[in-house]
């Protein structure tokens, strides 16, 4: 991932030179700028084509693969494999069981994001990004908040059906929807209503430009810990699945 | 919590297969989050092999670390599904020692076995689980004893073996010359004795059923009884 970061950093100095681009931008409509996270900055901005090559899209996607499969094997994984039965015989309660799991899936959410950081705050000066420290300490933050909900919504599925494709499936559907609502919403004015239930509106976009919105990650952040509640309490009510 | 007192073996034991049997046994001494005192001297008789990924281990060597898993914490109460499956004939003496050795401490076993030769050697008692449900507890020396025995007598003539098969709870097996192989009920004994020494005899063993056949009565009265 860094790697990635790093390539399209290293692109910046061309684009940023390019006038014809940031003219072909301005053209679009500004919903569509909104989706593909150009905001109502300039793609030859430095913020503004970070947002667009990476916050749009590649950093959420990659985030929350690592966050749903984490999340999705902590659980379900495991008690697909059969190990699961092993550790509920030893004394811990299921629930702090659970726990430990999500401290863990969010330790890594938290990390992976902490390195994206770095590697933006390194890349800054070589590459003339012009990033604003606050805005991008906050859009990381926001990212974080968004892998760790959908982890844990991946571990809170495993713990309430033995499923591992389940697990998966769900989390990721939710966050594809969400995704969408918070891109769509303004273009597809019937999606209005519900972009509410959207992670991803909530977080808000071009978040170099802009920063997170900070309501937006306390609402978020609050829903995903009402999920981890949730997965705390469903692990106790249902049969392990042994091999 | 009743789990810390309790060491357990699953039948089909999963682990951690990246991680070595060190690694392994010692994230589960963390998760009890108690002292292993017996686990060094454990891995050391059962020559667990501590320092290879465990998914490079055959059967045998992983049940070993299920089995010092088990045992490690000195728990009062080991339940255990099919603890010597893998083993080599050696270790299984081994791990029967083990399991005598915990017993003999005031401790308990549960071994859950569908080797009733294991059982045999192993258990003071045995209950008999039949679709789920407890169909027989008892002593194994006990259980035998209750059950029918095979009873050979060898005779100094011919002899008809009609007249023991007359008798209740008698079956004869085989006539060979003089000698006859029959199996009796307990409370059989007393009327084939008498019967038998209307001759002359020259041998009379009698041997209680071992537990595969109490198993398989057991079971076939249930049939019955359905």
């Amino acid at each position: 991932m860094a790697a990635y970061v790093l390539l399209i950093a290293a692109i910046f100095p061309s684009i940023e030179s390019s006038k014809e681009l940031d003219d072909l931008m301005k053209s679009y409509p500004e919903p569509l700028k909104e989706l593909f996270g150009i905001g109502s900055g300039s793609i030859t901005s430095g913020p503004g084509y970070l947002d667009a090559e990476l916050f749009s899209f590649m950093l959420p996607l990659f985030v929350l693969v690592l966050a749903i499969g984490s999340g999705a094997r902590a659980f379900a994984g495991e008690e697909d494999a059969g190990r699961l039965e092993l550790v509920l015989s030893y004394p811990v309660r299921r629930s702090h069981t659970v726990l430990a799991k999500g401290v863990a899936i969010a330790a890594e959410v938290v990390i992976l994001c902490a390195v994206i950081l770095v590697a933006l705050a390194l890349l800054d000066p070589v590459f003339g990004l012009d990033l604003a420290a606050g805005k991008t300490t906050s859009a990381l933050v926001g990212l974080a908040v968004l892998g760790i909900l959908h982890g844990w919504l991946a571990l809170a599925v495993g713990t309430a059906v033995p499923s591992r494709a389940l697990a998966l499936g769900i989390p990721a559907a939710l966050a594809a929807a969400a995704y969408l609502v918070g891109g769509l919403h303004e273009l597809a004015g019937w999606l209005d209503p519900v972009r509410v239930v959207s992670s991803f509106w909530w977080i808000g976009s071009s978040p170099l430009q802009n920063g997170a919105r900070g309501w937006g990650v306390l609402v978020v952040a609050v829903a995903a810990l009402a999920v981890l509640a949730a997965a705390t309490t469903l692990v106790d009510r249902r049969d392990l699945k042994v091999p | 919590m009743a789990r810390r007192r309790i060491g357990y073996l699953a039948g089909d034991l999963r682990l951690s297969d990246r991680l070595t049997a060190r690694e392994q046994l010692d994230s589960l001494v963390r998760l009890r989050g108690a002292a292993a005192p017996l686990r060094d001297t454990l891995c050391e008789r059962l020559g667990v092999e501590l320092d290879r990924p465990i998914r490079e281990l055959s059967r045998g060597n992983r049940q070993k670390i299920g089995i010092v898993q088990a045992f490690m914490h000195r728990p009062d109460l080991a339940v255990l599904d099919e603890p010597t499956s893998g083993l080599d004939p050696l270790l299984q003496a081994e791990v029967r020692t083990l399991f005598r050795e915990t017993a003999a401490d005031g401790r308990t076993v549960f071994l859950s076995s569908h080797s009733l030769d294991e059982v045999q050697h192993t258990a003071d008692r045995v209950g008999i689980i039949r679709s789920g449900r407890l169909i027989d507890v008892d002593r194994v020396e006990t259980l035998r004893e209750r059950a029918i025995r095979h009873v050979s007598i060898v005779f100094a003539d011919h002899v008809d073996p009609a007249q023991f098969a007359a008798l209740d709870g008698v079956r004869v097996e085989r006539v060979e010359n003089a000698s006859v192989r029959l199996s009796a009920a307990e409370a059989a004994m007393d009327a084939l004795v008498k019967a038998a020494a209307r001759h002359r005899v020259v041998d009379l063993v009698s041997e209680p059923a071992d537990l595969e056949e109490i198993f398989l009565e057991l079971y076939r009265e249930a049939d019955d009884a359905d």
